[in-house]
């Protein structure tokens, strides 16, 4: 009788964490249907802005001697400044392992390389686990990647930003699980900086003018700048949908799995109890027999 | 000649235009069809648009411009967007512009003129 009580106390606790499981899968469906109005907005100015500039690079090529720049120029990579983007809760299958999983092979090809490396995170999952790795972290913020915004994500990487043109890292990366669809995560790693001057071909007699005519340094720097604030924010952003998407697939999962599990679960139950009705009987029936 | 306007939040303006008038860091300066290549940086103020139909306002805090030879591209920060299609909340849009400008503008004398520019454009457009 034990046995029966067990089984209905476990097919009452799988069935609370269906409804736990199922509401966060709605939660998730809402809140990604916002992200992702945020993120489509947001992807013309990311591309044109991304247009622009590899458009400028690559025109900057005839000019690049006269510009001091060093977004501009080919370095040799002696250190990197990695920053990845995880979520802050986990709940979302694979999302935040994905990323942390790249990011640490990044470190190993580049610990091998013999490049110096400088980790900066966002997201409480990611910076716990490199944490609890002993990795050290130049920078960290909680409760970004849940709440994108722009100026915070400019705050972030202006550090970043500096000290590559101070010289002190020679190159900038993000590292986030993008978003491709409702049903699709990709891991995406953007080097920031330097710029990419091989993504456009420039014909020899594409001229650049830039005005005003004594600051073209200034011209550029601005415009490199916003674009390395503007790539920060649109990782999170991006990351932010795809966790939504991630959290949402998971959640389904795990109700259709608790369904599954209160199936099989009420099966052995009933018949548990059929077999104590059964027995049952007998003892009666025995009891009559030996009473004749 | 085609224009598109773009900020963080969206696009702001895409089509086909006679000339536009831009905010430049060096002083206003207007751009017509065939224009040589540029990129400039353009300062807080009001981006003019002249189109075959009527005239549209983009009060803008901070934007970077492209000109080529038959497009015009710019990304700006904020803008405030002031045309004919959203009749009903164009005095709400004004406010918004004219506080953009107060809070961006580097003298007084530029928030005058954006602002005279602004009601202008908008006694046209109600």
């Amino acid at each position: 009788m034990a046995n029966l009580k067990e089984l209905k106390n476990q097919i009452n606790s799988v069935k609370g964490t269906q409804k736990t499981t199922k509401a966060m899968k709605l939660v998730s469906t809402a809140k990604l249907r916002r992200a992702e109005v945020a993120l489509k907005n947001s992807r013309i100015y990311a591309n044109k802005i991304e247009e622009l500039i590899s458009s400028i690079a690559a025109k900057v090529n005839s000019i690049k001697d006269t510009i001091n720049n060093r977004a501009f120029h080919d370095i040799e990579t002696k250190k990197v400044d990695i920053i990845f983007v995880t979520a802050d809760k986990g709940l979302c299958g694979g999302f935040n392992h994905q990323t942390i999983k790249t990011v640490s092979k990044m470190i190993k090809d580049f610990k091998e390389q013999d490049i110096k490396i400088r980790l900066k995170g966002i997201g409480r999952k990611g910076i716990e686990f490199f944490k609890f790795n002993q990795f050290e972290l130049a920078d960290e913020k909680i409760g970004l990647s849940a709440a994108p915004n722009y100026e915070e994500a400019s705050k972030f990487i202006l550090s970043s930003y500096n000290d590559f043109m101070n010289g002190e890292t020679d190159k900038v990366i993000i590292v986030h699980n993008g978003y491709v669809n409702k049903i699709a995560q990709k891991i995406k790693i953007d080097t920031v900086l330097p710029l990419d001057r091989t993504k456009v071909e420039v014909n020899d007699n594409d001229i650049l003018d830039i005005e005003p005519k004594n600051d073209e340094e200034l011209v550029l720097t601005q415009l490199v700048q916003k674009y390395v604030e503007f790539s920060q924010f649109f990782a999170l952003l991006d990351s932010l949908a795809a966790e939504h998407s991630a959290r949402m697939q998971a959640m389904d999962a795990a109700t259709t799995n608790a369904g599954e599990k209160v199936k099989e679960l009420t099966l052995s139950y009933n018949k548990a109890r059929q077999e104590a009705v059964t027995t049952e009987l007998i003892e009666i029936i025995s009891g009559m027999e030996a009473l004749k | 000649m085609k224009l598109e306007i773009v900020a963080p939040m969206g696009k702001i303006f895409e089509g086909e235009v006679s000339s536009v008038t831009l905010p430049g860091s060096d002083g206003e300066m207007g751009v017509l069809d065939g224009h040589s290549p540029l990129v400039t940086t353009l300062k807080a103020g009001v981006i003019d648009i002249k189109k075959d139909s009527g005239e549209e306002l983009v009060a803008i805090n901070w934007g970077y411009a492209d000109i080529s030879n038959d497009s015009v591209n710019i990304v700006v920060d904020e803008a405030i967007p002031l045309s004919a299609s959203e009749g009903h909340d164009i005095a709400d849009n004004v406010a918004k512009a004219k506080k953009l400008m107060a809070d961006f503008a580097e003298s007084s004398q530029a928030v005058a003129y954006a602002e005279g520019k602004i009601e202008s454009v908008a006694r046209n457009l109600i």
